[in-house]
Formats: structure tokens, C-alpha cells, sequence
């Protein structure tokens, strides 16, 4: 029986909101950085499968006929060593040659390392990146999320292109193992995320598009270059423990099968350098 | 909806504040960006922040949010240290940038669902409702949209999850004279609601129009804080009287008694005399110096902020009266 002059008591302290706001897309900026980039995802994938589909179907007549092993064979061993075309004569060294050792991993690198460096660097030299962190989202949320989807795009890459290569594995003559494949194929994907994670991370540095380009160039260039001098003669054989490309594809993973550690090691790395990312963004003044 | 200030803070003696920031200071390299700025913003009240370019309104804005992170001093938003507020705190937060850059390849619709998406949650229609106010296409291509569209665009996305502080960086600029009364009216809608707007510009006029407070800031100090009728009092009014039966000799002797009179010009005309001058202080003084006179025109002009704020600009300490030009100083009503 309450006394009705009794002014009720008052009530509770409204509890501080908890995170309980409607979202209405989970990952918000993992799923904004996907959706912006189809274009360039489209792009680049059909640029892969132009370069798988010319090269491919050229094996039986260029690869595999004995004239042109001769013609390779008198060629200077230093420029067959640096293109890795000394096993053009086998199906195996030919697609890794060609494509895993070319022009995908050209492709792949640039894909990967423009999308690493636009992704904060550039966001923030443009001035979005302050408007983005003025909202709901902590500086970790966003360099993980855009990691995961730069992850998420050169894995379609790789998908890409492992599928093609598949696809032309019987017409063009190449019987090559399908694991080993799969293998070779995480392997280029490994390449291009670490070079992609280090133009990240140069560009979540620095603030700026340019910084993470030369990081990641620095990765995939160095990398190639170290390999073929370490190709070259024994004395420069030592370079070959610092380039992430003689580490991926140094012991012909397309012939003999990809290292289940070495594979593990390049997604790691490229993990490490995200939490690199996260670190270093969460330590900056942002936009200045 | 109940916003949180009302009821947790409702019923404690002092109103709380919004921000609370106590000497800020920001050095970038050897430039102080912040000499140790102190203020104080109620709740549910418009603070707005005036200064020339450069002055540090961007860096208060940027450090409140932790964009930039203070080389010592602290601020609190919302009850929150600034250091420590996260994404909870900033959803209940609306920031416009000073300098607007947005997403171009994309339509105006999809960039504020994204935003929404990562701020508080949005009121269904509220987008929309906010566009018609602005006559804004959402449908277009941001890319295509002019400055002052964007600047629109800006507008909508700080202020579409009715947030319970609004921090606007020269919230007006690019806008035409219809767009920036439609955001004026805005600002106080949100006051109304309990929301609190902290505002800078370099444009004194729309910080007069929605202010309640105004803080002057000049080389990353805060020179003068005052209630915008404080400012007015001080400001600078410029009049203009014709009156008949008297002399110049006359009127000049009589004007020059007036205490803040200044820069006095009399001319004879045909029947007596004109006099333009400048006043400043209270106005009662001067209305029964020309309380005998036969006036037959006079103009006294709206206080002008601007003109009393830049003088504080020149000089923190002494407000100059230029008594040169004082011809080409007259101001047409």
C-alpha cells in the first residue's frame, strides 16, 4: 500500500549504453574495403588470365619441342638463371617460369602492394581515414579488417589463377600434379600478401600512399633480384636467405611440392606485419 | 529517446559538462600548435571557436577526438577522458572535418549507409528527411556532387545519428546564404533536443548566429571566452544622423562629449549637419546626447563581432581605434 504523496523513488542511474547498436553489416570496414575494390579485383584477375591463357597454350610448341630447349641452351646461362628459364623444357618449369615466376608474380605484387598502400596510407593522405576513426571504430578494427581484406583479394587472385592453370592442365599438355598446384599457387599468394602487408605497414607509417608503394616494392624487388643474382654464381649464394621469392619458389615447388612451413611462414609473416600495423597506427597522430 | 546526460547528470547540482578540456598543449616538432587551451562547454548549449587559419581550431577538434594525441593537458567528452573514450563514447559523437574529403566512386546514399554503419544507429527516414532540408541528391555520384553538396553530404553524416555532442569544423564553408540558414536552424533544433555543438569557424557571423559562447583563438591560444552578448557589448557599432537647425561646429562639440564615440566625421548639408561615426559600449549615452536634436535621419547598425574580434586578433591587449580612413569606414545601412 503505497501512500500516493509518496514522491516514488528515483530511479536507477540509467546504465552507460553498452555495445548493443544495431549494425546493420558485421565487419563493416572489412566488407566496405572488399566492396570498393571489385573493379580492381575484376581487373587484375583478367589480367592474370590473359597471361595464363597466352602462355599456357604455347607449352607444347615453345616449352616442350626440342628446338626451343636448344635455343635457351645458347642463350647466356646468366640470362636464362635470372628469368628462371633454364627449366623451360619441363611442364612444371615452364608454367612456373612463366607464370608463377613472371608475370604473376609481376601482377600479383603490384595488385597486392597498391591495395596494401592505399588501404591506410592512402586513405589517410586523403583525409577519409580521420572521418572513419572520428566514428565508432578503434584504429585496430581498421588496420585488421583492411589486412583481412587484402588477404581476401589476393587469395581470389590466386584463385584465379589456380583455376586456369587447371583448367589448360590437359589441353596444353602440362599434366602437373594438382596439390603441387595448389601449393605453388598459395605459395605466389604468400609472395604477394607479405609484399602487400609491407606497403601496409609502410604506408600506416607514414601516412602516405607513396611510402607504403616503395615498402612494398622494396619486398617484391629485392626480393627477385636477390634470387637471380644468388642464381648467378656461388659466392652470391648467400642472398638467396633474404629473398622471399628463392624462399617460395627456390626448390621448384610445382615439381617437387610446396613446404608446408615455408607456407606457414608467409601467411605468418604477413600476419606479424598486420599486427605491426595495428601497433604503429594506434601510436599516431592521424591526419597531420 | 532519454539522452544520457538528462538522466544520469539531471539530477546532480551542476549541469555537466560536454568537453572539458584543461591546457591543452600540442607541439608538432618545434611548432606549438597549442599553447595550453582551457575551456568548458555545458551540456546541451553551442560553443563556437573563432580564429584565422592557423590559429588551432582543427588541432582541438583532432586531439578532443584523439586523432592527435596531446603532448600534455587532457580533455574529457561526454564524462569520458578523450584518451580513453572508444567507439561506444564516438558513437555518441557527430565530427565534420574542416577539410571534407569523401569517398568519390560511390553515391551519396551508399557512403552515409557506410558511415551509419559504423556510428550510432540512424533513425529510419532520418537520412532522407535531413537531404530534403539540404535540397540533396543522394542518388548521385559523390565524385559529380559540387563543394557545397559534399559539404551537405559532410552535414548529414555528423549530424544523422542525432548524436549527443557535435564537433563542426567550419561546418558552413562552400555553403550558399539559403544552405547555411538551413544549418543554423540545425544547430538550434539540436540544442533544443539536449544536444551539445561545438562549432569553430573563421566566419564570426554564423558563430554569433548559433552561439552561446564564443572562445577566441588566436596562434594556439584561447584569448578571450565570452557569452555572445558579452562580445556584443564590446563590439563595434557604426551610426549615422542628419539633423537640421545645428552647425557642424555644434553637432562635432556635442558628439565628442559621447564616451566610445569614434572616428566622427561631420559634414554640413543644405539645412544642417551630417555626422557618421563609430560607437562602442553602451548605447545611453549617446541617446540622450542627441536627445535635443531635430534628427531627421538616424541609422544605428547592428553590432559588428567581426570588427570587435579582429581587433583582438592584432592585439590581445589593446583594442586600436584607426582614425585614418575613417571616410572610407562609413558604413552604408
Amino acid at each position: 500500500m503505497t501512500d500516493p504523496t509518496t514522491i516514488p523513488p528515483a530511479p536507477a542511474p540509467a546504465p552507460v549504453p553498452a555495445e548493443t547498436d544495431v549494425r546493420r553489416t558485421p565487419l563493416p570496414i572489412f566488407t566496405k574495403a572488399l566492396t570498393d575494390s571489385w573493379r580492381s579485383v575484376l581487373w587484375w584477375s583478367i589480367g592474370l588470365a590473359a597471361a595464363v591463357c597466352l602462355y599456357l597454350p604455347l607449352f607444347p610448341s615453345l616449352g616442350g619441342s626440342d628446338q626451343m630447349q636448344r635455343l635457351i641452351d645458347s642463350l647466356p646461362a646468366e640470362l636464362t638463371r635470372t628469368l628462371n628459364y633454364d627449366q623451360l623444357g619441363t611442364a612444371p618449369g615452364y608454367t612456373q617460369s612463366t607464370i608463377f615466376g613472371l608475370i604473376g608474380y609481376l601482377l600479383l605484387s603490384m595488385a597486392a602492394i597498391g591495395w596494401g598502400a592505399s588501404a591506410i596510407g592512402g586513405d589517410e593522405e586523403s583525409g577519409q581515414l580521420e572521418l572513419t576513426l572520428a566514428h565508432g571504430v578503434t584504429r585496430v578494427q581498421v588496420a585488421v579488417q583492411r589486412f583481412l581484406a587484402l588477404v581476401v583479394k589476393v587469395l581470389i587472385l590466386v584463385l584465379v589463377t589456380f583455376v586456369l592453370i587447371l583448367l589448360w592442365n590437359a589441353p596444353a599438355g602440362l599434366n602437373l600434379n594438382g596439390s603441387y598446384l595448389l601449393g605453388t599457387s598459395l605459395l605466389l599468394g604468400g609472395l604477394g600478401l607479405v609484399s602487400g602487408s609491407a606497403a601496409l605497414f609502410c604506408g600506416a607509417l607514414t601516412g602516405r600512399r607513396i611510402w607504403g608503394i616503395g615498402g612494398g616494392a622494396a619486398v617484391a624487388v629485392l626480393g627477385y633480384v636477390f634470387n637471380a643474382l644468388g642464381n648467378q654464381t656461388p659466392d652470391l649464394r648467400w642472398l638467396h636467405s633474404l629473398s622471399p621469392y628463392y624462399a617460395a619458389f627456390g626448390h621448384s615447388p610445382l615439381q617437387n611440392g610446396a613446404d608446408a612451413w615455408t607456407l606457414v611462414l608467409f601467411y605468418l609473416a604477413a600476419l606479424v606485419l598486420c599486427a605491426a600495423t595495428a601497433f604503429t597506427l594506434r601510436q599516431r597522430d592521424v591526419g597531420v | 529517446m532519454p539522452r544520457l546526460a538528462d538522466v544520469t547528470l539531471g539530477r546532480t547540482t551542476t549541469p555537466p559538462a560536454a568537453i572539458e578540456a584543461v591546457d591543452l598543449v600540442k607541439r608538432f616538432g618545434s611548432t606549438v600548435a597549442l599553447h595550453g587551451v582551457s575551456f568548458t562547454v555545458p551540456a546541451g548549449s553551442v560553443f563556437g571557436v573563432i580564429g584565422p587559419n592557423g590559429a588551432g581550431k582543427t588541432t582541438i577538434m583532432r586531439s578532443l577526438l584523439d586523432l592527435i594525441r596531446l603532448t600534455s593537458g587532457r580533455a574529457t567528452l561526454l564524462g569520458t577522458d578523450s584518451r580513453k573514450a572508444g567507439p561506444a563514447v564516438r558513437r555518441r559523437i557527430g565530427f565534420l572535418p574542416g577539410e571534407l574529403t569523401l569517398e568519390g566512386r560511390i553515391t551519396g546514399r551508399r557512403l552515409l549507409n557506410y558511415y551509419a554503419n559504423i556510428s550510432g544507429p540512424v533513425a529510419t527516414g532520418r537520412i532522407d528527411d535531413l537531404a530534403d532540408r539540404f535540397d540533396l541528391d543522394l542518388d548521385r555520384t559523390v565524385r559529380t556532387l559540387s563543394k557545397g553538396n559534399k559539404q551537405k553530404l559532410g552535414i548529414v553524416q555528423a549530424f544523422m545519428h542525432e548524436p549527443d555532442l557535435l564537433l563542426l569544423d567550419e561546418p558552413t564553408s562552400g555553403l550558399d546564404p539559403l544552405m547555411q540558414q538551413e544549418f543554423l536552424r540545425l544547430v538550434r533544433e539540436a540544442r533544443d533536443a539536449g544536444q551539445t555543438i561545438f562549432l569553430s569557424s573563421h566566419v564570426i557571423s554564423e558563430v554569433q548566429q548559433a552561439a552561446d559562447e564564443v572562445a577566441i583563438l588566436r596562434d594556439g591560444r584561447i584569448i578571450t571566452i565570452a557569452g555572445v552578448d558579452a562580445l556584443r557589448d564590446t563590439a563595434i557599432r557604426h551610426l549615422r544622423l542628419h539633423a537640421t537647425g545645428i552647425g557642424v561646429a555644434e553637432l562635432t562639440n556635442r558628439l565628442t562629449r559621447v564616451d566610445g564615440l569614434g572616428q566622427l566625421t561631420c559634414l554640413p548639408t543644405g539645412l544642417g549637419a551630417e555626422a557618421t561615426a563609430t560607437l562602442s559600449g553602451a548605447i545611453g549615452p549617446f541617446v540622450q546626447a542627441i536627445a535635443p536634436l531635430q534628427l531627421t535621419d538616424l541609422v544605428v547598425d547592428e553590432p559588428d563581432l567581426e570588427e570587435s574580434v579582429l581587433t583582438l586578433y592584432r592585439s590581445p591587449d589593446t583594442i586600436e581605434v584607426e582614425d585614418e580612413n575613417s571616410d572610407a569606414r562609413t558604413v552604408a545601412s
